[in-house]
């Protein structure tokens, strides 16, 4: 975003002799034959099993039978209309939402908390810090097989506990109005850990004369956090939000483990949906039509924040 | 949790690559098995196929734990897909239909036939009421392996308490109820105990519906096509109606959709004084009660009916024919009359041959475990499981319907009208192919 450098352009583009681009481009793909010779067995791989796949989705998403046992055929994008119109899509888009928001917001919050509260290292802040950070060591299927005992209506670790001092508990994963933010607990129990890290990370860059003048200036605590230690910690928190959002959006394990959906697929998330699609109902071409929507949802968002991100680095 | 199944598989196709069977060696077979219900079975099953091979130097089989029996489906169908189908697979006895409508089995007409036997003879192997789910078509497409009736637990030590009689088990859902009245503890609001406990998590849920529509005199679903349910009926509204008053009429059932291990656990824990549950989660309770139990019959509304459960072995589409025999030769072994006895005293599903019953080892077992009868029993009532077309989105239809009225967030008949309209979108394509293709 800086004035200075386009001056500099019209120069190099002041259209050279077409012969002379070819030489150049040549002499320069020579040079970086080796190169490319070497990332070729990667970009092989990447082909077969990135870009093959992705590409397939785009065809399957095209075709659809009509009856079981009809040929596929060609229909535009009937696949993708049918599944925007199909409430169980819109109403796992919506459970997505809230999942998103309800658990990256609280998540992150925690996250700068902890990091605040242990970003000077001595044993018992990093003792404290290896003990937030256990759960990330957890794998989710594992988490949620554990939270599935503590969840057990009324026998559970957590209705043990809790129904001495209130008489009437949810079924927290049977009732269709509990179950998505008892899903939200754990995620949210997982990911604070994995966050804080960023946030320690980014607490490190904060620069210390600054922190050192505001105090001798006589900024209190909560003045050095508003105005220096936040404004610092931008880039991280526009991070993590992504990586928040798209771990809303990739990880469903618990939802696998412990719900499958339900009750009433009020835990149905849109992964979880694709999948249904591809095994459930059979249909590979509603299945492709969704991940494509996802996909660009996604693609979307990412672009959209990392531009944010590099107009923010380039800018005063 | 999917990278990982997906890099277990590369390295898993990798390793059959890597090492190419010996023109001389014995005939590699996959057996792909679920382990749908409580306890140790994967374990017996790893001992029982050790025992197949070294009784048959011939063949090389391996299991494969496939996870449920909706996973195994997904797995099967993931692996046919890729060319490389396992040759042979336990699969939920209610999944046949729909992997026949897909042209995904092999037809076991021609290996029968092969043995030297008649259909008739090798089906009267095996109780009547598996038949329904083995046969399409007048055509073999599964063997029974393990299967099961739901059967209604009862605590014992509790029953007395309440003063009930738990060798007179309730035979009505009349008596049902007021058992379950009687069982129900409750401190202010709170229940610290619950008369009953039904499980309702997909798959589960489908099964107990078709359990109490059938004890109320219903069908649920068109036994001869697969094309139609019957949702929006008075049997099912019935049925529906009487778990919902459960719930919250009489307060005895606790609230809201509980998976299966929820339900078997609170009942161990004395939480739930009776549950309806399968046969399967027999040897699981027997092994953990603290306290004496009793089994017994599904109680009636109209008749004495239930369906059945479990798994076959089939055959999937598209092996070799070399492939084909070992894995024949492995299912005919698994459902021999002493190895059906075995599985089903290590595991607590039924045995579905009936020669077994006749084993000195299984005489001895139930004179000992008198529990392990009353499915058998039961048999005599029992009938096939629901199987259509497109069989599990059909049976989520009703499913994510009941889960509405167990939470109290609909009335039953509202929910299976819109059940019945779900699912008739569902098996629409089925239709326009066979019931409505009109010449």
């Amino acid at each position: 975003m800086s004035l200075a450098e386009p001056a500099a352009l019209p120069v190099a583009t002041s259209a050279p002799p077409r012969l002379d681009v070819l030489k150049r481009l040549t002499i320069r793909f020579k040079a970086s034959l080796p190169a490319y010779l070497l990332l070729l067995p990667s970009l092989v791989f990447l082909a077969l099993f990135t870009y093959g796949a992705m590409g397939r989705v785009f065809v399957d998403a095209l075709y659809q039978r009509a009856t079981p046992k009809a040929p596929l055929r060609f229909v535009g994008l009937d696949n993708i209309s049918a599944v925007l119109t199909d409430p169980a899509f819109t109403g796992a888009v919506v459970n997505n939402l809230i999942y998103a928001v309800g658990t990256a917001i609280p998540s992150i919050a925690l996250a700068l908390l902890f990091a605040l509260a242990l970003a000077r290292t001595n044993a018992v802040s990093s003792a404290l810090r290896a003990a937030l950070f256990l759960p990330v060591l957890i794998p989710m299927v594992a988490a949620s097989a554990l939270f599935m005992f503590i969840f057990l209506p009324n026998v559970g670790l957590l209705d043990y506990y809790i129904g001495r001092l209130l008489p009437v508990l949810p079924n927290w994963l049977g009732d269709s109005d509990v179950a998505l933010y008892a899903i939200m607990v754990i995620t949210i129990w997982k990911n604070a850990g994995y966050y804080m890290l960023f946030f320690l990370a980014g607490l490190q860059a904060v620069p210390e004369d600054v922190m050192e003048a505001a105090h001798l200036d006589g900024a209190g605590p909560y003045m050095r956090l508003r105005h220096i230690i936040l404004p610092e910690l931008k880039p991280t928190f526009l991070f993590v939000t992504v990586i928040a959002i798209l771990n809303a959006v990739t990880q469903v394990d618990h939802v696998f483990v412990m719900t499958q959906g339900g009750p009433s697929n009020s835990t149905n998330l849109v992964l979880f949906y694709i999948y249904q699609q591809a095994v459930e109902h059979y249909d590979i071409g509603r299945a492709s039509a969704a991940t494509l929507l996802t996909l660009a949802a996604l693609m979307g968002l990412t672009a959209l924040s990392f531009r944010t991100m590099a107009n923010r680095e380039g800018g005063p | 949790m999917l990278f990982s199944r997906r890099l277990a598989l590369g390295i898993a196709m990798a390793g059959a690559l890597a090492f190419p069977a010996f023109a001389e060696g014995p005939t590699e077979i996959d057996l792909f098995f679920p382990v749908p219900v409580d306890g140790k079975l994967a374990r017996d099953m790893g001992t029982l196929i050790k025992e197949f091979n070294e009784t048959h130097p011939g063949v090389k089989a391996t299991a494969v734990y496939t996870g449920s029996y909706d996973d195994t489906l997904i797995k099967t169908r993931a692996a046919i897909k890729a060319g490389k189908p396992p040759s042979a697979v336990i699969m939920s006895a209610n999944f046949l239909l729909d992997m026949q409508i897909e042209n995904e089995l092999t037809n076991l007409d021609a290996l029968i036939k092969a043995d030297g036997t008649t259909k008739e003879q090798f089906l009267g192997q095996f109780f009547p009421a598996l038949h329904g789910n083995a046969v399409i078509n007048r055509s073999v497409y599964g063997v029974p392996f393990h299967n099961s009736t739901p059967l209604l637990y009862i605590n014992a030590d509790k029953a007395k308490e309440a003063g009930l009689d738990p060798s007179k088990p309730p035979q009505t859902w009349a008596e049902l109820t007021d058992w379950a009245k009687k069982l129900t503890k409750r401190e202010g609001d709170k229940v610290t105990q619950w008369g009953i406990a039904i499980p309702c998590a997909y798959d589960y849920c489908g099964w107990m519906m078709e359990t109490l529509t059938m004890s109320n005199g219903g069908r649920y679903y068109n036994e001869e096509f697969g094309g139609e349910v019957y949702y929006d009926t008075p049997s099912m509204l019935g049925a529906l109606s009487w778990w919902n008053d459960l719930v919250t009429k009489h307060k005895v059932h606790p609230p809201g959709a509980t998976p299966g291990p929820a339900v078997s656990t609170s009942f161990i824990s004395g939480n739930a004084a009776m549950m309806m549950l399968s046969t399967g989660s027999l040897t699981y309770v027997r092994d953990n009660a603290k306290f004496a139990y009793k089994v017994a019959f599904i109680p009636r509304n109209v008749r004495n009916a239930v369906p059945i459960g479990g798994a076959s072995l089939i055959v999937p589409a598209g092996l070799e024919a070399e492939k084909q025999k070992a894995a024949w030769t492995l299912i005919k072994w698994m459902t021999s009359p002493e190895k059906s006895g075995w599985w089903s005293r290590a595991t607590g599903y039924f045995a579905p041959n009936m020669a077994a019953y006749k084993t000195p080892d299984m005489v001895d077992f139930l004179n000992k475990n008198p529990d392990a009868k009353t499915a058998v029993e039961q048999l005599d009532v029992a009938k096939p499981w629901f199987a259509t077309y497109k069989t599990v989105p059909v049976r989520k239809n009703l499913e994510d319907e009941v889960m509405l009225v167990l939470n109290g967030k609909k009335q039953p008949k509202e929910a299976l009208v819109a059940a019945q309209k779900a699912a008739d979108e569902t098996l629409k394509p089925y239709n326009a192919e066979t019931s409505l293709k009109l010449p």
